[in-house]
């Protein structure tokens, strides 16, 4: 076996402007120090996006990438990333989705697909490795995720066909428009949904016969093995396949950290009506998974008319306890029903929570929203907005640029209130008793976010390995700022780690599966290039310093990492969390020295 | 023969993988003997191979190249077949296809089928005993025409109609 880099990639250069393409190999050397996935496709944003320009123009390249693991034997790890400059933030923007468009993607033998300029009308890409069409798709306008689907494979003549779609949010250029591949499964944040509608891209398809090879399949498939059994054998495998990430209902709401009311509690009284136990006994009907898992943590329900995949925990809490509803069949109408128009919904519950608790405590009348007005739990009332946003209709329209915008229509108060970092909305958990999140969420490079470090480690009572990882037990306690910048920044690598074999993070980060020792052993049998655990670590913090450096180029400065007041202000009133507030100065010194950081 | 449960099939093409890999050490749709239809409007998923069929469809086979081996399983002499295509015609559900000059039918690996362990849901169960127990001839017909992929997805949406009368049943 070689010890040099040696896998070169292939990358697909799509021009929607002139409607050509172009087939380049990837330098070996270029691939080695950013893996794959999302490493890679932030080297090449780097490389080639002009920051200054509009990320809704066609300037602004939308990147597609897998990695050299992608739809190969070892479990949980066919995700794919989609990266180009955001919308909604003006800074690095990315989202991962499972599924099974990465493997069919992989199979086409691309790693990377980079789309730029935009197309005069309404098309779709259709991508095998025999070579690329564009087809043109008017009738697809106004269609859902499952319609283009549906159609897409249809006219292929080929149920096989993997579909990466935007829905009418998407055409409409909602900042937080979703991509939606497997039906169900959601690029969500930080608005891909909106770069491909910029570009008139309803659809990419991607059908692929090339196999997955690897360098050493004996050695490779005892790696994989061993990954294998550690997911079996993990104390939560049970409760993940029943429940998945629902499951973090009761247990989030269990240490008083359960956003409810938009974050003025941590505690939910009737969490028990909506909670991932509540789904699974009413709703569900089955288990659903992505490309090779064996935990099998999603689900299909049926509630009433509605049925869908879904929802996982964000989604579940965002349109529940978040928007203080205790109606858990709603909920499920609207995982659907925003699948299937394409917006995150996390964007959408901020924008609806924050004129919720704006409009209660007389911040926004409904006069200055065009008469609209939400009480918590307004069933009628989210349904109707839902679908202005979507459409980008009446008041519907200011919606759709997110919360943050909203906001400064408004006074100080009012934007004081977004639940947001860096222009992109929280998501569900409340830092004030997660510490280490919250040092997260401030930092994240895509706004706030948990899956830039998920740093699930302060949840698992693990001191004696704290202390030896960390330097201090208190890194185990998520009620402790001590020690957290030290685990956030192990996390992020290994979250980036994660996303670079485009691996599962419940699976690889959460469950502590991926280490650096494995993933350098599978990445040696895989691609036959020399990956030792040292030098991944290495380029795993080269690879953060480029997130940093490139939204540096955006603008983005220290005071930028920070947290909404509320968290660093007002202490939670009740439940296993009271009393506590995020020391969030303390936490960022840290993590910044860690870097060797300046301001 | 392999069994199939429709009902607890989640889609994660464990089976499809491990059965390309336990044969060519690589991972690919093409490469696998057992092929699972995903249906993303319905929620259904189903794993299709060969089912032992009472009619044995693909024997009618010009050059002579197809038998049935000891545990019921279809046997396809590489000297003997010429890539005429019959047996994928004839198939009426998919479960044999050509691959770049291969025939791809589940062989039961020997006796020791490696999509069945690796399966974690019991979608696909092993029973080494039964064999031309399944009817596919109500499949025939329908099929005609049909590419692979797409007489599999017929099957899976035939199976999928029970698990989904079930569905309704208990989710009212």
């Amino acid at each position: 076996m070689s010890d040099t880099a040696r896998r070169s990639g292939r990358l697909l250069r799509i021009d929607l402007t002139n409607r050509s393409f172009r087939i380049e190999p990837i330098e070996p050397g270029w691939l080695r120090p950013v893996i794959g996935g999302r490493a890679a496709n932030t080297r090449r944003l780097e490389e080639e996006l002009d920051p200054g320009c509009d990320p809704l123009g066609p300037a602004n390249p939308l990147i597609f990438g897998v990695g050299p693991l992608t739809g190969s034997l070892l479990p949980a790890s066919a995700y794919f990333i989609l990266t180009a400059k955001s919308p909604m933030t003006g800074i690095l923007g990315d989202s991962a989705a499972g599924g099974q468009f990465a493997a069919e993607m992989r199979a086409t033998g691309f790693d990377q697909i980079v789309i730029a300029g935009a197309a005069d009308s309404l098309c779709c890409l259709v991508v095998t490795e025999d070579g690329i069409r564009f087809v043109d798709c008017p009738e697809l306008a106004g269609k859902t995720v499952l319609e283009t689907t549906s159609a897409v494979r249809r006219a292929l003549r080929d149920p096989a066909v993997e579909v990466a779609a935007i829905g009418p949010a998407g055409e409409n250029k909602v900042l937080y428009a979703a991509v939606v591949s497997s039906g169900n499964r959601v690029n969500g944040r930080t608005g891909m949904g909106a770069v491909m509608g910029s570009k008139n891209l309803k659809a990419v398809a991607v059908r692929g016969s090339i196999p997955v090879d690897v360098e050493d399949p004996p050695a490779f498939l005892a790696e994989s093995r061993k990954i294998e059994a550690a997911i079996l054998s993990h104390r939560e495998y049970e409760k993940r396949r029943r429940l998945g990430t629902t499951m973090l209902m009761t247990d989030l709401n269990g240490i008083g950290i359960l956003p409810t009311r938009h974050f003025q509690e941590g505690v939910c009284r009737y969490v028990d009506r909506i909670s991932g136990q509540a789904l699974a006994e009413r709703f569900k009907v089955k288990n659903k998974a992505c490309f090779n898992c064996n935990v099998h943590c999603s689900r299909y329900y049926v509630a009433g008319g509605r049925e869908a995949e879904g929802p996982e925990f964000e989604t579940l809490c965002g349109f529940t306890s978040r928007l203080g509803s205790d109606d858990l069949a709603f909920a499920l109408e609207m995982n659907e029903r925003l699948n299937q128009l394409g917006m995150d919904s996390l964007s959408v519950s901020e924008v609806l929570g924050w004129i919720m608790e704006c409009q209660e405590k007389g911040l926004v009348r409904p006069a200055d929203l065009d008469g609209l007005s939400l009480a918590w739990g307004d069933a009628e009332g989210i349904r109707r907005a839902v679908d202005l946003i979507a459409h980008r209709r009446g008041v519907g329209d200011a919606l759709a640029d997110g919360a943050t915008r909203l906001s400064r229509r408004f006074g100080p108060e009012a934007q004081k209130l977004v639940m947001q970092v860096k222009g992109l909305d929280l998501i569900c958990g409340d830092p004030r008793g997660i510490k280490a999140y919250g040092l997260t969420y401030a930092v994240a490079s895509r706004g706030a976010d948990h899956l830039r470090a998920e740093p699930y480690f302060e949840l698992t009572d693990r001191r004696d390995e704290a202390l030896r990882r960390f330097g201090t037990e208190k890194a185990a306690l998520r009620l402790e700022e001590e020690g957290k910048a030290a685990l956030v920044t192990w996390s992020e690598k290994i979250a980036l780690l994660t996303d670079s074999l485009t691996m599962c993070k419940n699976i690889g980060l959460c469950m502590d599966v991926l280490q650096f020792e494995n993933a350098a052993a599978l990445l040696r049998a895989g691609t036959g290039v020399d990956y030792s655990p040292a030098y991944l670590e290495k380029i795993l913090g080269e690879a953060v310093n480029r997130d940093r450096r490139l939204n540096a180029r955006f603008g983005v400065k220290k005071a930028d990492d920070t947290l909404p007041a509320r968290f660093l202000e007002e202490p939670l009133a009740e439940g296993p969390s009271r009393g506590s507030v995020v020391d969030l100065e303390r936490m960022v010194g840290e993590y910044y020295k860690l870097h060797g950081w300046g301001d | 023969m392999i069994r199939i449960d429709a009902a607890r099939c989640t889609g994660c093409r464990r089976c499809e993988v491990a059965c390309a890999f336990a044969r060519s050490g690589r991972v690919g749709r093409g490469l696998a003997r057992i092929k699972v239809v995903q249906i993303y409007e319905t929620g259904i998923d189903g794993p299709v191979l060969c089912l032992q069929c009472r009619e044995r469809s693909c024997l009618r086979c010009p050059d002579d190249a197809i038998s049935i081996g000891a545990l019921g399983q279809v046997v396809v002499s590489p000297t003997a077949c010429s890539l005429c295509g019959a047996c994928e015609k004839n198939c009426p559900v998919g479960a044999v296809e050509i691959h770049r000059g291969i025939v791809y039918v589940c062989d039961l690996c020997g006796g020791r089928p490696a999509c069945v362990a690796a399966c974690t849901e019991g979608a696909i169960v092993f029973e080494p005993e039964t064999s031309e127990v399944v009817s596919l001839e109500a499949h025939k017909k329908e099929s005609r025409g049909l590419s692979p992929a797409e007489k599999r997805l017929r099957f899976v949406e035939g199976e999928g109609r029970a698990v989904r009368r079930e569905w309704e049943r208990s989710r009212v």
